[in-house]
């Protein structure tokens, strides 16, 4: 017997170790489920083709909302993965006592989903682009602010995951959130189609806001000095925090109470 | 570092479950696991093994005592006991959409290992733990018993300093099951360290340098399963078909266990030539064997809980 445990196995845990192994996990795990990449887009194409029918001038609105939904409903999946291997497949025992971090367990699962489930979002970012003639500049921001939506999303997914004891009350609760904020506020349809006294409110959600924002872009809303500043500093602040939170919470539930 | 890898003194642990009464799962377990040991932790369904394995594993938070691993608090600083340990969860499963090679590789990977450690290690694994023939397949389609090692092999293939083993061979055939085994001593000769539990006593037996045995959240026994066996009256135990009848003049010998018109007496190995000259002037047919584990655990347990 020796006393020395052998040193070449212990891996010291950096902050986000294991992400990209992780997010590659994730990905092979995702992959396997094609149908589920295709039914990701149901709600949002039903979306788009109603606003089409009743205004055929939104189509860009629509197709806009519709990406920054898709961004936003990937928390959902974020949150329905994180409980279902915690829960059926005890996966935070297997992979979290041990050197991997907790963050990068977090962040490879939603990275890992957001790879897979890219390529419908980005085809629905191209029709935007070219459908609601996108300028370049705008282009890019409609890209910045979908990965701010869908940073917040995950991180909020990731957190609601952990207070799950089993997998059959999630589907409810994690639909009725994320098609809640992602559907009735202006995603889908212009800001100013949004009760006035509710408008704030709907700058400060997320989607919305970021919805806003890109309206303002193509003219099809009008933001106000305090509006535009309110939506943009308001998304990155409640993503920045939400991250944070994250990545304290996933640490910190690790180990059971 | 000289610290043992394990080492607990007087833990406790009691859930609270809004609404029910609290749950003592551990009662204050002292245990230490020396470098390179083998340990199996035994105890009927509810003992408290599963919580204490999560405790020392930093997955559960205890209510109180001291536990360390390689000398490191695992109640105050959990992130410096994880990069020495790895986890056999009790009913863990492996990813059902990837195939084992593709699990075993991407946990490695995750754990910070090496592209080439990785590669090798899974290699090593899938060949040592027997899974050549499906280690392509999705876990989806594997039987219960192939899904299980691939779990034990995930863990097995990352050499941890300390392994903890949660019924790692549950559900596995007796050849699948002495693989583990096997792996598992090679794993303590290249200076792993390993605390399991099991069901199986013939596996605690066959594996573990020395166990405990839990009751109701306390260690009600400790050391090696010959230690146990004597603690139980002898190593050796003699069954006599028709012996009943003749109960009274064995007591003596041990302790006696009459079953119908049959007698099984438990016996040291040193009054043996005495019992059997009993029995031949008796002219009873005598048959020899070993105590096992899993008899001396029924007569230990059961003691105990009739004295509860
Ligand atoms: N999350 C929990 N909440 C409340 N009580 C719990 C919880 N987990 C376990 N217990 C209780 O704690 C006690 C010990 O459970 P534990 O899982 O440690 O047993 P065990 O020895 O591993 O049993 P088994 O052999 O069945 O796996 C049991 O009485 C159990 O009901
Ligand atoms: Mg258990």
């Amino acid at each position: 017997m020796r006393t020395d445990p052998p040193a070449d196995n212990i891996r010291p845990t950096r902050p986000f170790g294991g992400t990209l192994a992780f997010l590659w996990t994730e990905m092979l795990v995702q992959a396997h489920e094609s149908l589920a990449m295709a039914t990701s887009m149901v709600t949002q194409t039903v979306l788009i083709l109603f606003v089409y029918i009743l205004n055929p001038g939104l189509i860009g609105v629509a197709l806009i909302g519709a990406v920054l939904f898709s961004a936003f409903t990937l928390g959902q999946r974020v949150l329905n993965e994180a409980a279902y291997i915690r829960i059926d497949h005890k996966a935070n025992d297997l992979y979290l006592a041990g050197p991997m971090s907790p963050e990068g367990y977090f962040l490879g699962m939603a990275a890992g989903i957001l790879v897979v489930y890219v390529a419908p979002i980005a085809l629905l970012g191209g029709l935007a682009v070219v459908v609601g003639h996108l300028s370049l500049s705008t282009s890019l921001e409609l890209l910045g602010l979908s990965g701010l939506v869908w940073l917040f999303a995950a991180s909020i997914g990731y957190i609601f995951s952990t207070f799950f004891r089993d997998n059959r009350a999630i589907w409810a609760y994690a639909s009725l959130f994320f098609n809640v904020f992602g559907v009735l506020p202006p995603v889908f349809y212009p800001l100013g189609f949004f009760p006035e006294p509710l408008r704030p409110v709907a700058l400060l959600m997320p989607p919305s806001a970021a919805a806003a924002l890109l309206q303002s872009r193509i003219g099809e809303a009008t933001l106000s000095m305090g509006q535009t500043e309110l939506a943009l500093f308001g998304l990155i602040t409640e993503t920045a925090l939400v991250f944070l939170l994250a990545i304290f919470w996933a640490r910190r539930t690790v180990r059971g109470p | 570092m000289s610290a043992e890898p394990l080492w607990s003194e007087n833990l406790r642990k009691t859930y609270a479950t809004k609404g029910v009464p609290p749950v003592e799962a551990l009662a204050g377990v002292s245990m230490n696991v020396h470098p390179g040991e083998r340990v199996a932790l035994l105890g009927r369904n509810g003992a408290g093994k599963t919580t204490f394995l999560r405790i020392a594993s930093t997955l559960l938070r205890p209510t109180s005592g001291s536990i360390r691993v390689f000398g490191h608090d695992v109640s105050e600083h959990p992130e410096r006991a994880r990069p020495y340990i790895a986890v056999v969860p009790q009913e863990g499963k492996p990813f059902f959409h990837l195939p084992p090679r593709e699990m075993i590789y991407t946990y490695l990977r995750a754990r910070g290992l090496s592209r080439e450690t990785s590669q090798s290690r899974t290699e090593e694994a899938i060949e040592r733990m027997g899974l050549t023939d499906f280690a392509d397949r999705l876990c989806i389609t594997l039987s219960g018993g192939q899904r299980q090692r691939t779990m034990v092999a995930t863990v097995i293939a990352t050499q941890a300093p300390l392994l903890f083993l949660d019924e790692p061979t549950i559900g596995m055939d007796p050849f699948a099951r002495r693989e583990v085994w096997a792996s598992l001593r090679d794993l303590t000769a290249k200076g792993s360290t390993i605390l399991l539990t099991t069901h199986y006593l013939d596996e605690a037996e066959a594996l573990s340098h020395r166990l405990y045995i839990v009751e109701r959240g306390k260690v009600i026994v400790s050391g090696t399963s010959d230690d146990l066996k004597r603690s139980v009256g002898g190593t050796l135990k003699v069954s006599l078909p028709e012996g009943a009848a003749h109960r009274e003049s064995f007591r003596s010998f041990g302790e006696t266990v009459a079953d119908g018109a049959s007698l099984t007496i438990i016996v040291h190995p040193e009054r043996l030539g005495e019992l059997m000259a009993l029995a031949i002037q008796r002219q009873l047919t005598a048959t020899v064997g070993p105590v096992t584990l899993e008899e001396a655990f029924l007569r230990v347990v059961g003691r105990k809980i009739d004295e509860d």
